[in-house]
């Protein structure tokens, strides 16, 4: 299908499309976390996609490959907005360090027992209040499964801030999932 | 309190990103630690939590609205840019008419002129040579026109003069 494709066959590239928009366009969501948006930059991808098909070697998976031009979408989108609006509150006490440092520990596990629908949902929500950089951070880890190397890379930053990020944002994952569990418990 | 570098070190251990050597180091740590245990017990909750997180999201279009979008916008890119009109021959003519025609005008204005003052009643002298002043006369005009060179021939002082120190 990739061989065809790539030979300009485009109702090859339609049957790849097709395969994979879901997971392309899932990332796109993850990092931006609006619908719209998530949709024109998946298609975005599969047109730049058709356009670089011949530099794709198989060096990894078609769909790890689409994933990547995506994310890269995503990320000039979101350099772009982050210029155009003022810093957050909340970045700002990031940024300058330590929040996570203090944050108690959760000893319960606060998605234990909850159905697949509504776990995603919790995370859904409490993605949504992270910073775009701990978020990308996030998704690139446990989703595109990228190291803090490749991370740092992607993300023009250190592998130290990586590692701070990544930490930050999953011990407010960690805190946020468990303010949605007593909020549902009262 | 746990040391926020024992902290990163923790969650590098819990990503595979330890050498080995070190990967024991935070092992026996962790056998030791309760504190360390719980926050790694933490960590490991929130990564099973998020695993299969994008698998449940859904695109919410259909494959063949979403595909005419990205196949128009192919297809858009890919058409040649459309080529210019061929101009037709007089367009092709004008940038040589136009600076001709500008040209011909100006001719025309010269010999126009050269007529009128060419007239045997315009006259050019010399009226007072010593002041470098010239007098055109058209009778048929009626006008009279004085050309004056300043300084005047006479009053230019010689190289002597500028040397001299008074």
């Amino acid at each position: 299908m990739v061989k065809a494709s790539q030979a300009g066959d485009m109702v090859a590239f339609e049957e790849l499309v097709a395969r994979h928009r879901d997971k392309i366009y899932a990332r796109a969501y993850s990092m931006m976390r609006n619908e719209e948006d998530a949709i024109d930059l998946s298609q975005e991808a599969w047109v730049k996609g058709w356009q670089r098909l011949k530099q794709f070697q198989g060096e990894s998976s078609f769909g790890t490959w689409m994933t990547r031009i995506v994310i890269n979408l995503c990320l000039d989108q979101l350099r772009k907005h982050k210029r155009q609006r003022t810093e957050s509150i909340e970045e700002m006490n990031e940024d300058s360090g330590g929040v996570e440092r203090q944050m108690p520990v959760v000893t319960v596990n606060p998605t234990a027992g909850l159905e697949r629908g509504e776990l995603r949902q919790r995370i859904d929500r409490a993605l949504g209040q992270l910073s775009h950089e701990h978020r990308t951070a996030l998704v690139l880890h446990e989703f595109q499964e990228l190291e803090y190397k490749e991370i740092a890379k992607v993300m023009g930053c250190s592998i130290g801030t990586v590692m701070s990020r990544l930490f930050y944002a999953r011990r407010k994952m960690a805190a946020l999932l468990a303010d949605l569990k007593r909020e549902n418990s009262k | 309190m746990i040391d926020y570098k024992d902290q990163l070190k923790l969650q590098s251990y819990l990503d595979g990103e330890l050498a080995e050597s070190d990967s024991r180091e935070v092992a026996d740590w962790l056998a030791r630690n309760p504190e360390a245990a719980a926050l790694k017990t933490e960590l490991d909750q929130t990564r099973k939590a998020l695993s299969g997180f994008e698998d449940g999201i859904k695109l919410p279009e259909s494959r063949e609205f979403y595909w005419s979008k990205i196949r128009r916008e192919i297809q858009r890119q890919e058409a040649p840019a459309p080529p210019r009109p061929s101009e037709p021959w007089l367009y092709r003519l004008r940038r040589f008419l136009v600076p001709a025609t500008g040209l011909a005008v100006v001719g025309l204005l010269v010999l126009t002129v050269t007529r009128d003052t060419g007239s045997f009643d315009a006259s050019v002298e010399t009226a007072l040579e010593d002041s470098g002043a010239f007098t055109y006369h058209d009778d048929t005009a009626g006008a009279t026109l004085v050309w004056l060179s300043y300084p005047a021939d006479n009053e230019i002082p010689d190289d002597d003069d500028l040397n001299s120190v008074d």
